[in-house]
C-alpha cells in the first residue's frame, strides 16, 4: 500500500552515509521504475487487465449466493436454485482461466524488470572504479549484489503478485458493496480510518525494529562463523567460555529483538481484528435497517455481509505486505542508487598506440591494447556501454611491452601523510623492473597508481606515453594489468576462470597459455581436467597454483605492461622459487614492474628500484647497487646473511 | 547430555519438552482462536436469521455484542498465543544454538571432521531455527485442529448431509492442490537453482573484482552474468507461469466447491429443511475451513523439515570426539620437557626427538602435511596411531587435553584473529596483563599499529580480515607469546613479514622465551638462525639433528630445504 516513499530513502541514506556507496532518492527511484516500465507497457496493461477481469468476475459469486438465498426467503422450489449455481459454477472457471492469464503476464512484466535491474546494477558494480570499491569496503557491495537483489527478487516473486490480487480483490469488492447498495459501501468504510491508522502505527515501529534484527541476526550469523570458523585457535587459546558467552549473547539479542518483533505484528493483527468488527457491524446494521426500510432483499443483505466477511483475508494479506515492500523498497533504494552512478566518463578515448611515442618494433596487433584494426570501434553492449569482445591478440614471446614513465608523483591515503613523496622514474619497453623497500615502503601504493587504481595527488604516469588518467578505462584496463596480492579463484570451470581473460579463448591458446606458467600438468591431472570445477565450494587448490592461474590469466590477457604484487611468501620456498619462474615467464614480451618480496626476484631483474619511505632511494641493476654499499647492499646482505 | 548418542528424536523431543510450559499455553490460546474464527460465520448467518431477517433493534444489539466478544476472545488469543508459541521456537532455536557451539568448541573436537565452518554455522543457525519452528508447528497445528472440530460440528448442527460435504470436499479440494503442487516444487526447485547460481556469481564476481579490475576483465564478467541472469529469468518465467496455472485451477476448484455448496444448500433452503442464515453460515464455513486445513498440511510439511534439521544437529553433537581418555592434570609446575617417542600418524613414520626444559627448539619439515601432523599430535588434537608423547615424563594421551592446552599452545600458522582491537585479542590470551606488552615488543606489533587508524585499539573486523597477511601475522604471534605457557610451538609465525622484520622478531621471540620451552616449526633460515638446535624431518622421520650454520655447513638436503 505505502511503499516506501522519498522519505525512506532519505533515512537510509543518511544511517549509511558512511558506507559512501550512495542510495537512491526517490524520484531516482521512480525515474528507474519508468524506464523499466517504458519497453514493457503493453505487458502491464493486458496483464493488470487480466487479473482486473477476473477479479471482476469472481465478485459476481456473493451476489449469486444472495440470489440463492432470496430464492429461499421467497419459498421458490428447489429447482430454481439450479441457474443461479451454474452461473457460479461459470464464474469460478473464468475467474481461474483470468487469473492464470494476467499472473503469468505480470510474473513476466515482474521477472522481467527484475533482471534488467540486477543485470544494470551488477554491469554498474563491476565498472565501478576501484578506489571508490575500496573505500566503500568489498561488504557493502556483496550485501548489495546478493541480499538486496533477493528481497528484490522475493517481493517480485509472492509479494507483488499477492499485492495486486489483494488490492484488486479489495477495490472491486468496496465497487460490489455500492452496486448492491451504496450506504453499505458507506458502512463498509468506517473501518477505513481504524485500518490506515494502524498501518501507519505499524509501518513507524516495524521499520527501525526490523533494521535493528537484521542487524542483530548479521552480528549473530558472524561471530558464530567467528568462533566455529577460529574453532582450533579458540580451543588452543583456551577460549572456549568467553567465546560461548559471546555467541550466548549475540543469539539473546537476536531473539530478544524477534520476540518484541512478534510482540509487534500481534498487535497489528489485533488492531486489524478491531477494523474488521468496526465494519463487518457497520455491514449488518446497514442491512438490518435497509431490509427495514425495504430498500434491499434480506439476500442482499447477506450478500453484502459476505463481501466484508471475504475482504479479511486479502485486507490482511495487503496490510501484512507493507512490510515485504517496505524493505523491497529499501533493497530498491541501495541497487538503484549504485546504479545510477554515473558510468566513467568515456570522453577522452586516447589509445596508447595512437600516440607515436612506442617504439612499436613488432607487429602492430600485438602492441595494441584496445582494437586492432580488425575490431575498431568495439562492440557495445546493449546497457553496460563497456566495450567487449577483447582483441583477438596473441601474446607471443617477442611481443612488444610499452614504456612506463612516472615523474613527481605524490600520493597520501589522508591528507597530510604522503605515502609516496616526488617519485620519478621510467621503465623501457620490455624491460623487467624489480620493487624493492621494507614493509610500509609504498610499494603496492605505487603499483595501484601506475595501474590507475588510485589517482595520485600530484605528478604524471604516462603508459606508452599517453598519461593514465587520459586512457579510456576499458582501454586502460588492457594496456596495464596488475595481479594483485589478492588471490581469487573464480567459482565454476577452471577453464572459465581463465576465459575471463579472454572471452571465446580456444582450449590450444588456454593450454599454451597454463603450458607457459607451468601450470598445464597438474591442471590435466585434475579430476576433470580444464573442466574442473574449482574456487568456492569446488576443488581447492593449493595457494601456489592460484598463483599460477593468475598468472596464466595474465598470459591470456596479454596486457603490453604488466605489474605483479603477488604474495609467494604462502607458496614456501620451494613453491616462491616456481612462481617466480613462471612470473618471469608470463612477463616475457612485455613491460614489467615486479613488487619483491623475495630478494631473489629483484637479483634477476633489469634493474631495481629501491623505495624507501615513500622516496626513490636507489635505482641500478643488481651488481651495480650491491658494489653501491646503500640501501639496497645492505637489505641483500640482511637477506643473504640469513641464508648462510 | 543425556546417556546414548543424540537422535533426530532426542533433539526434537528435547526442543519441545524443554518449552512445555509455553507449547502448551500457545496451543491452548490458538484453540481458543481458531474455535473463535470458525463461529463467525456463524454468528453472521445467526444475525441474518434473527436479526436482519425478522428481529427487532434489540435483537441487532444483542448479537452484535455477541460478535464484539467472540472478536476481542479470538484476537486476544490469537496475539498471546502467538507470543508464547514463537518464544517456545525461539528459545528452543536459542538453546540448540548454544549446544552446536559448545560441542564444537569441546576440548576433545571431532565435530568439525565431517563438517565445513559455513556448514556448522548454517546448522547453529537454519537448522536450529527449523527445529524450533516444531514447537510453533506444534501450537499452530493444534489451533488448525480446534478450528476444524468447532467449524464441522457447527456444520453438522446445520445439516447432516450439508455438513459431510464440506468436511469431505474441503480435504479432497487440498489434496487436489497437493497433487497439482507436486509438478511445481520440482520446476521451482530448478528456478531456485539458476537464481542461486546467478547470485553466487555475482557475489563470486565481486569478491574477485580486484582481479578483474586488474586485468581489465570486468567487461567480460558482465556478459557473464548477463547471461546466467537471462537464464534465470527464463527459468522462473516458466516457473511463474506454471505456477499461475496452479492457482487458476485451485480458484476454479475452490469455485466449484462453493457452488456445490450453494446447490446442497439453497436446495435444503427452499424446501425450508434449513433457515437463510444457516445457509450463509455454510457458505462461509466452507470458505473457512480451508484455512485450517491448509495449516495441517503447512505443520506437516514443519515437522518433516524440523525432523531432518533434528538429524543434522544430531550429528554435530553426537560426533564421536577426535581423542578419548585421559583426564590428568599435567604436572605442577610444568618444567617443559617433551619427549616424542617413534611416534606414527599420517606422514608421521616413527619420530623420536627430545626437547629439553628451556631449550630453543627448531623443527623443519619441509613437506608442509608433515608439519600439520606433528603439531596436530602435539596439541592432542589427535592421538597418534603409534608411539607416545611425554610432557614431564606424562604421556599425553593420559592428560586432560584441555588442561594440557594449558601447558603446551599450538599456535596455528592459519592465525585466525576475533572480533575485537587489536589489543583485545592479545589480552584475551595473555597469563598476565604484564604480559602483553613484552610480547607486542616481541612480535614488532608496533609498526602494525602506528598503520592502524586507532593503533593497537583498531577494531579487527572478519576474523582480522581487515589487516595484511604481516599485519595479522606479527598479532597472532604477539598473541603466542604473551600466553605464556611453558611449552610453546610456533608454526612458520613470519612468512608474510619481509627479511629485515623477520630477523627483529627471531631475536625477540628468543629473547622473550628464554627459560620455556619453545618448538619453531618453520624453514625460515633467519628463525632457524637462533635455535639452540634443529631437527630435520624428512620422509616422516627425524633426518638430520644439528646446530643450524652445522648443519647449513654440512647437510646438502637441509641446505636445500632452508635456503632455496
Amino acid at each position: 500500500m505505502t511503499a516506501a516513499g522519498p522519505d525512506n530513502g532519505a533515512d537510509l541514506s543518511a544511517a549509511e552515509a558512511d558506507t559512501l556507496l550512495p542510495t537512491a532518492t526517490g524520484p531516482q527511484v521512480r525515474a528507474a521504475l519508468r524506464d523499466l516500465i517504458r519497453p514493457r507497457r503493453l505487458l502491464a496493461i493486458r496483464g493488470f487487465g487480466l487479473l482486473l477481469a477476473a477479479t471482476a468476475v469472481g465478485l459476481l459469486t456473493a451476489p449469486l449466493l444472495g440470489r440463492i438465498v432470496d430464492l429461499a426467503v421467497d419459498g421458490r422450489p428447489p429447482g430454481a436454485v439450479t441457474g443461479p449455481v451454474l452461473l457460479l459454477a461459470a464464474v469460478a472457471v473464468g475467474q481461474g482461466v483470468l487469473l492464470a492469464l494476467g499472473l503469468s503476464l505480470v510474473a513476466r512484466l515482474g521477472e522481467g524488470m527484475l533482471a534488467e535491474l540486477r543485470e544494470r546494477f551488477v554491469d554498474r558494480v563491476l565498472a565501478l572504479p576501484l578506489e571508490q570499491v575500496e573505500r566503500a569496503g568489498s561488504g557493502d557491495l556483496t550485501a548489495r549484489v546478493t541480499g538486496d537483489v533477493t528481497v528484490i527478487a522475493e517481493a517480485v516473486r509472492t509479494a507483488l503478485p499477492q499485492l495486486a490480487r489483494a488490492l484488486l480483490t479489495i477495490l472491486l469488492t468496496l465497487v460490489g458493496l455500492a452496486v448492491l447498495d451504496w450506504r453499505f459501501l458507506l458502512a463498509a468504510l468506517l473501518a477505513v480510518p481504524v485500518q490506515l491508522h494502524t498501518v501507519r502505527w505499524y509501518g513507524r515501529r516495524a521499520l527501525p525494529l526490523y533494521a535493528r534484527q537484521r542487524v542483530a541476526l548479521g552480528a549473530q550469523q558472524q561471530q558464530l562463523l567467528d568462533t566455529i570458523g577460529g574453532a582450533g585457535t579458540v580451543r588452543a587459546f583456551r577460549l572456549t567460555e568467553p567465546h560461548l558467552a559471546r555467541v550466548a549473547e549475540r543469539s539473546t539479542a537476536a531473539v530478544d529483538l524477534t520476540l518484541r518483533g512478534i510482540g509487534l505484528v500481534t498487535r497489528f493483527y489485533g488492531r486489524l481484528n478491531l477494523a474488521e468488527f468496526i465494519g463487518l457491524s457497520a455491514v449488518l446494521v446497514a442491512g438490518f435497517l435497509l431490509v427495514r426500510a425495504d430498500a434491499v432483499s434480506v439476500g442482499t443483505a447477506a450478500a453484502a455481509a459476505l463481501y466484508f466477511h471475504n475482504l479479511f483475508n486479502p485486507l490482511n494479506a495487503a496490510l501484512s505486505l507493507v512490510d515485504d515492500a517496505q524493505s523491497a523498497a529499501a533493497s530498491l533504494f541501495r541497487l538503484v542508487g549504485v546504479s545510477r552512478l554515473a558510468s566513467p566518463a568515456r570522453s577522452v578515448t586516447h589509445s596508447p598506440d595512437s600516440a607515436q611515442a612506442i617504439g612499436t618494433s613488432g607487429p602492430a596487433q600485438v602492441t595494441d591494447p584496445a582494437g586492432t584494426p580488425d575490431t575498431v570501434g568495439p562492440v557495445e553492449v546493449p546497457d553496460g556501454g563497456n566495450p567487449v569482445g577483447v582483441p583477438d591478440r596473441v601474446g607471443p614471446p617477442g611481443a612488444t611491452g610499452l614504456q612506463i614513465e612516472v615523474k613527481g608523483l605524490r600520493y597520501a591515503y589522508t591528507p597530510g601523510h604522503d605515502v609516496l613523496h616526488d617519485v620519478s622514474f621510467s621503465v623501457a619497453p620490455n624491460e623487467r623492473v624489480a620493487l624493492v623497500g621494507t614493509s610500509g615502503a609504498g610499494k603496492t601504493t605505487l603499483a595501484k597508481l601506475i595501474a590507475g587504481v588510485h589517482q595520485p595527488d600530484s605528478g604524471v604516469i604516462r603508459l606508452g606515453g599517453v598519461p593514465v588518467d587520459e586512457l579510456d578505462t576499458g582501454v586502460a584496463g588492457r594496456t596495464v594489468a596488475l595481479i594483485s596480492q589478492e588471490v581469487h579463484v573464480f567459482a565454476g570451470p577452471l577453464v572459465e576462470d581463465l576465459r575471463l581473460a579472454r572471452p571465446g579463448a580456444g582450449e590450444d591458446q588456454i593450454h599454451a597459455a597454463l603450458d607457459r606458467v607451468d601450470a598445464l600438468d597438474w591442471v590435466l591431472a585434475l579430476p576433470d581436467g580444464l573442466a574442473t570445477v574449482v574456487g568456492d565450494g569446488g576443488h581447492r587448490l593449493t595457494p601456489a597454483q592460484e598463483q599460477q592461474l593468475a598468472l596464466a590469466r595474465l598470459v591470456l590477457a596479454a596486457p603490453p605492461i604488466a605489474i605483479l604484487d603477488e604474495a609467494t611468501a604462502e607458496a614456501g620456498s620451494v613453491g616462491a622459487r616456481l612462481l617466480e619462474t613462471a612470473a618471469t615467464r608470463a612477463l616475457r614480451g612485455r613491460t614489467g614492474l615486479v613488487v619483491a618480496h623475495r630478494l631473489t626476484q629483484a637479483a634477476e631483474a633489469d634493474r631495481i628500484i629501491v623505495l624507501d619511505a615513500g622516496r626513490v632511494a636507489e635505482i641500478g641493476t643488481h651488481h651495480d647497487l650491491v658494489a653501491a654499499q646503500g640501501r639496497y647492499a645492505a637489505l641483500w646482505s640482511a637477506w643473504a646473511g640469513t641464508r648462510g | 547430555m543425556r546417556t546414548g548418542p543424540p537422535t533426530a528424536r532426542t533433539v526434537l523431543t528435547g526442543a519441545v519438552t524443554g518449552q512445555a510450559r509455553h507449547v502448551v499455553t500457545s496451543a491452548a490460546l490458538n484453540a481458543a482462536h481458531q474455535g473463535g474464527e470458525a463461529l463467525i460465520p456463524v454468528l453472521i448467518g445467526v444475525v441474518i436469521d434473527r436479526a436482519v431477517g425478522q428481529g427487532g433493534p434489540v435483537d441487532l444489539l444483542l448479537w452484535i455484542g455477541v460478535v464484539a466478544v467472540m472478536f476481542a476472545a479470538l484476537s486476544t488469543g490469537f496475539r498471546y498465543g502467538a507470543r508464547s508459541g514463537e518464544r517456545a521456537a525461539e528459545q528452543a532455536a536459542h538453546q540448540l544454538r548454544i549446544g552446536v557451539a559448545r560441542r564444537v568448541l569441546d576440548d576433545r573436537g571431532g565435530a568439525e571432521h565431517r563438517h565445513l565452518p559455513g556448514a556448522l554455522a548454517s546448522i547453529a543457525t537454519s537448522d536450529a531455527e527449523r527445529v524450533g519452528m516444531v514447537n510453533l508447528a506444534l501450537a499452530a497445528g493444534t489451533g488448525a485442529l480446534a478450528g476444524l472440530l468447532v467449524g464441522g460440528t457447527a456444520l453438522l448442527v446445520v445439516s447432516i448431509p450439508l455438513g459431510l460435504l464440506v468436511l469431505v470436499g474441503a480435504p479432497l479440494l487440498l489434496w487436489l492442490a497437493q497433487l497439482l503442487g507436486r509438478p511445481l516444487e520440482h520446476r521451482s526447485s530448478t528456478e531456485q537453482e539458476h537464481a542461486a547460481y546467478a547470485s553466487g556469481l555475482a557475489a563470486d564476481l565481486v569478491a574477485g573484482l580486484r582481479v578483474l579490475k586488474g586485468l581489465g576483465a570486468a567487461p567480460a564478467a558482465a556478459d557473464r552474468y548477463r547471461l546466467a541472469s537471462r537464464h534465470s529469468l527464463a527459468a522462473t518465467v516458466r516457473a511463474a507461469r506454471a505456477r499461475a496455472w496452479h492457482d487458476g485451477i485451485l480458484l476454479v476448484a475452490t469455485g466449484l466447491f462453493v457452488a456445490a455448496v450453494g446447490l446442497l444448500g439453497g436446495r435444503l433452503a427452499t424446501q425450508g429443511e434449513i433457515s437463510v442464515g444457516q445457509l450463509v453460515a455454510a457458505v462461509g464455513l466452507a470458505l473457512f475451513l480451508l484455512g485450517p486445513l491448509s495449516t495441517v498440511s503447512w505443520v506437516n510439511a514443519e515437522f518433516a523439515q524440523g525432523r531432518a534439521s533434528a538429524a543434522r544437529i544430531a550429528t554435530v553433537l553426537g560426533a564421536p570426539p577426535a581423542t578419548t581418555g585421559g583426564a590428568d592434570h599435567p604436572a605442577d609446575p610444568v618444567r617443559g620437557q617433551l619427549a616424542l617417542y617413534d611416534v606414527r600418524h599420517g606422514t608421521l613414520r616413527g619420530v623420536s626427538l627430545h626437547a629439553a626444559p628451556g631449550e630453543l627448539l627448531g623443527i623443519v619439515a619441509p613437506d608442509p602435511v608433515t608439519a600439520a601432523d606433528l603439531l596436530r599430535c602435539l596439541a592432542r588434537e589427535v592421538d597418534p596411531e603409534a608411539g607416545r608423547i611425554d610432557l614431564d615424563g606424562v604421556p599425553l594421551a593420559t592428560l586432560d587435553p584441555g588442561r594440557l592446552r594449558a601447558a603446551i599452545l599450538v599456535a596455528p600458522h592459519e592465525a585466525d584473529l576475533f572480533e575485537g582491537s587489536l589489543l583485545d585479542n592479545v589480552t584475551a590470551a595473555a597469563s598476565a596483563p604484564a604480559a602483553v606488552a613484552p610480547a607486542l615488543a616481541a612480535a614488532d606489533v608496533a609498526e602494525v599499529a602506528r598503520a592502524l587508524p586507532d593503533g593497537v585499539r583498531t577494531r579487527l573486523a572478519e576474523r582480522g580480515r581487515s589487516l595484511s597477511g604481516g599485519q595479522r601475522q606479527r598479532v597472532a604471534l604477539a598473541r603466542a607469546l604473551a600466553a605464556g605457557t611453558p611449552v610453546l610451538v610456533l608454526h612458520d609465525p613470519t612468512t608474510a613479514v619481509d627479511a629485515a622484520t623477520e630477523a627483529r622478531i627471531a631475536d625477540g621471540v628468543r629473547r622473550l622465551r628464554r627459560g620455556s620451552t619453545t618448538l619453531l616449526v618453520t624453514t625460515s633460515p633467519a628463525l632457524l638462525a637462533v635455535t639452540d638446535r634443529v631437527v630435520l624431518l624428512e620422509a616422516g622421520v627425524v633426518r638430520a639433528d644439528g646446530r643450524h650454520p652445522d648443519l647449513l655447513r654440512d647437510d646438502t638436503g637441509y641446505r636445500t630445504a632452508v635456503l632455496t
